[in-house]
């Protein structure tokens, strides 16, 4: 691992001003992605300033929605009684990610900027455009099942790794910042960039500024979360989805989708999403709408699998959230959020 | 070869050539000092990771250094009659060298299998080295170093006390005096207090140190276990402030000022927690290797309390994993447990 410094933070404003002034600065807070990517020499800050101590660390109500500070932990916003109750997609998207220690280390503010599981990112020998730009993608001709279906170039084909993210896309999560030039609201969906040429930027965020947190609009509709992965648990998405469904009587009154697994940032379905208002709830309206959100899918060699996985997966996630079909577990739980059995038991009927 | 092994090479003694694991010879490596890492296991992890910090003090010592690996499970094509084996007469042990550019043998150490090569007493034989005068002329007193690790074939692995790893009773002076190792660039280091098992530890560690190694190399509590080192296995698994969290992917500057309970601070002087019981009771292990970090996850699910059918506490113990396969007994211990917790 590259040798840094340490600091720890007095207080946000000077975090900011610490990092925002020296370009191999970093901030730190739970650290499981930063710390394993330090070990892999992928990440080579030469300061490294921790902002895990900094009073970032509440839930609690803000117009109408719920603002759930930075240094919230992954585990207390999946347990929270206000996030299971009115934002159940988002515990199940936490829940069905990482494992129970790795979410009682990572943040809020942590997970959404946690680098691609692209393997060509974490191996320092092979060419990767995000990790050194320039030296091109080993992934495009290389062994690509894991890549992106939407929205990649020529310069990067990584996905976002983030079940959490995918929740907070569908929900239209506020990101709040503190900047070396002031405060900002980065609605979620503009958080994360596409790759273009310019892979090695994940987010709009700049050097030194800061999430202090992430508020969730209020909501009164369904929310769910489908995961396709590898293995049973522990693993991450290969397609997922997030649905947030408002309903009016018997029919759709706004719904939007996001997509996991499949791109730069978490994908949501604009077109998909207009074909649901005013239309009630059925398996042939969900199969139409699945097939208009892969329409322009565009696979590599190894991942055209995520075409039907994921049309399939869309479908199952709007006949659970519209009540079609029912959940595979407890609303809220990692088990109504696995495609499949867990751990290998088929789980419990609700 | 039992002649030669009972003749092994002494500090003074010149190395003669032979072969390496990897296919090269030892004397094309003369004219830089060497270090040959002996390891009994095909696959240790922390072996692996030892091998790294080697590397990586190598390094340290000589900017130029070049750092030359035989991979370090390569095992199957070392053979134990060979001339490498003899002269060394390493079969079956942990074992580090040092070797001069001249060929002399410098320092050597041994340890029992199970044990890890004290990284103080590296630095300091490299420091040594440094110290004494190289011979006149650019190449030699430019020399840098190679290391190059091999590892015996005799399989022996540690078999693992159910009731994790003794300790081994030294004065808490002594262990004081021990740790911190002389740190190899002292402007790197910042003094660190860990509270660990409800005492304060004082350290004086790089900030890149991880709370894992500050426990193990440090502290010599080797009983939180490293597995792969990326938060991926749960064998590092330690409660931080009650919760479990990994110690792999933790700064231990990061760690001051919390409350760390490892597996050897479960139980209370001779009762062992519960979980410890019931993991003996319901034989939840096999080799033993993730069966501290399955323990500390285990008591922190139980005080998690939302994990109690066997599909949930699978789910809920998804970080740990088990190559023995151990899967069923380790659920059987911990519902037993958890009973036992519960009503307790």
């Amino acid at each position: 691992m590259h040798p840094f410094q340490y600091e720890r933070a007095r207080n946000a404003k000077n975090a900011v001003s610490t990092v925002a002034q020296n370009p191999t600065a970093t901030f730190i807070a739970g650290g499981t992605s930063h710390v394993d990517l330090m070990k892999e020499n992928v990440h080579r800050p030469d300061l490294v300033v921790d902002i895990s101590g900094l009073p970032l660390q509440s839930i609690g109500g803000h117009d109408g929605g719920i603002r759930i500070g930075a240094n919230v932990s992954n585990t207390q916003v999946a347990y929270h009684p206000d996030i299971v109750a009115r934002y159940p997609g988002l515990s199940e998207a936490i829940l069905a990610g990482a494992s129970a220690q790795i979410r009682n280390m990572a943040t809020t503010a942590g997970n959404p900027l946690q680098r691609t599981r692209c393997p060509y990112f974490r191996d320092t020998t092979q060419a990767c455009n995000k990790r050194e730009p320039g030296t091109g993608c080993a992934a495009l001709t290389g062994i690509n099942r894991v890549h992106a279906i939407f929205g990649a170039s020529e310069a990067c084909v990584a996905t976002h790794p983030s079940d959490m993210a995918v929740a907070l896309s569908a929900l239209d999560a506020i990101v709040q910042t503190r900047g070396p030039r002031g405060n900002r609201s980065i609605p979620f969906t503009d958080f994360h960039r596409l790759p273009g040429n310019m892979p090695q930027l994940d987010t709009v965020l700049q050097q030194g500024e800061l999430i202090t947190s992430i508020d969730l609009p209020a909501f009164s509709g369904r929310s769910h979360y489908l995961k396709a992965r590898d293995r049973a648990s522990y693993a991450f998405a290969l397609v997922s989805c997030a649905i947030a469904l408002e309903m009016n009587g018997g029919t759709i009154r706004r719904a939007r989708i996001a997509l996991g697994g499949v791109a730069h940032k978490p994908w949501r379905t604009p077109e998909a999403e207009a074909m649901l208002v005013g239309k009630t709830p059925s398996e042939v309206l969900f199969r139409d709408v699945a097939r208009a959100a892969f329409a322009h899918a565009k696979p590599l060699e190894h991942n055209a699998y995520k075409v039907p996985l994921g049309q399939n997966l869309m479908v199952r996630a709007l006949m659970e959230t519209s009540g079609l079909l029912p959940l595979q577990g407890t609303p809220g739980t990692a088990f109504a959020s696995s495609a499949g059995s867990v751990a290998g038991i088929i789980p419990l009927s609700a | 070869m039992s002649q030669l092994l009972s003749a092994p090479l002494q500090i003074g003694d010149f190395v003669s050539d032979c072969s390496l694991p990897d296919g090269s010879r030892l004397f094309e490596l003369r004219g830089r000092p060497i270090i040959l890492a002996f390891a009994p296991e095909a696959w240790n992890p922390a072996h692996t990771y030892q091998s790294e910090l080697f590397a990586q003090l190598l390094r340290d010592f000589n900017e130029g250094a070049t750092f030359i690996e035989a991979c370090t499970d390569d095992w199957h094509n070392f053979d134990t009659a060979s001339d490498l084996a003899s002269q060394f007469g390493v079969a079956g042990k942990r074992a580090l060298f040092l070797v001069d550019e001249h060929g002399i043998l410098r320092w050597k150490i041994e340890v029992e299998p199970n044990e890890v090569i004290s990284l103080g007493e590296v630095i300091a034989a490299l420091e040594q080295l440094k110290a004494k005068p190289q011979n006149a002329g650019g190449i030699s007193r430019r020399a840098f170093l190679s290391a190059t690790l091999a590892a015996a074939a005799v399989l022996s692995l540690p078999l693992l006390e159910a009731k994790a790893d003794p300790q081994l009773p030294k004065p808490e002076v002594a262990r004081e005096q021990n740790a911190p190792p002389a740190p190899y660039d002292s402007s790197g280091t910042i003094p660190v207090t860990l509270r660990v098992n409800g005492k304060a530890r004082k350290l004086q560690l790089e900030p890149r140190v991880a709370l894992l190694d500050a426990l193990r190399e440090y502290l010599h509590l080797t009983g939180t276990k490293k597995g792969c080192d990326h938060g991926q296995c749960g064998a590092c698994t330690v409660h931080i402030d009650g919760e479990r969290q990994l110690s792999c992917l933790t700064l231990a500057v990061m760690s001051q000022g919390k409350n760390i309970t490892t597996i050897e601070g479960l139980a209370s002087g001779d009762n062992l927690h519960p979980v410890q019981s019931a993991f003996i009771k319901h034989d939840a292990f096999q080799c033993g290797y993730c069966t501290p970090g399955q323990i500390m996850s285990a008591t922190a699910l139980i005080k998690e309390g939302h994990a109690h059918t066997d599909a949930e506490i699978r789910e809920s113990m998804s970080g740990n994993l088990c190559r023995c396969a151990a899967y069923p007994n380790i659920i059987a211990a911990i519902k037993e447990a958890q009973g036992e917790v519960r009503s307790a």
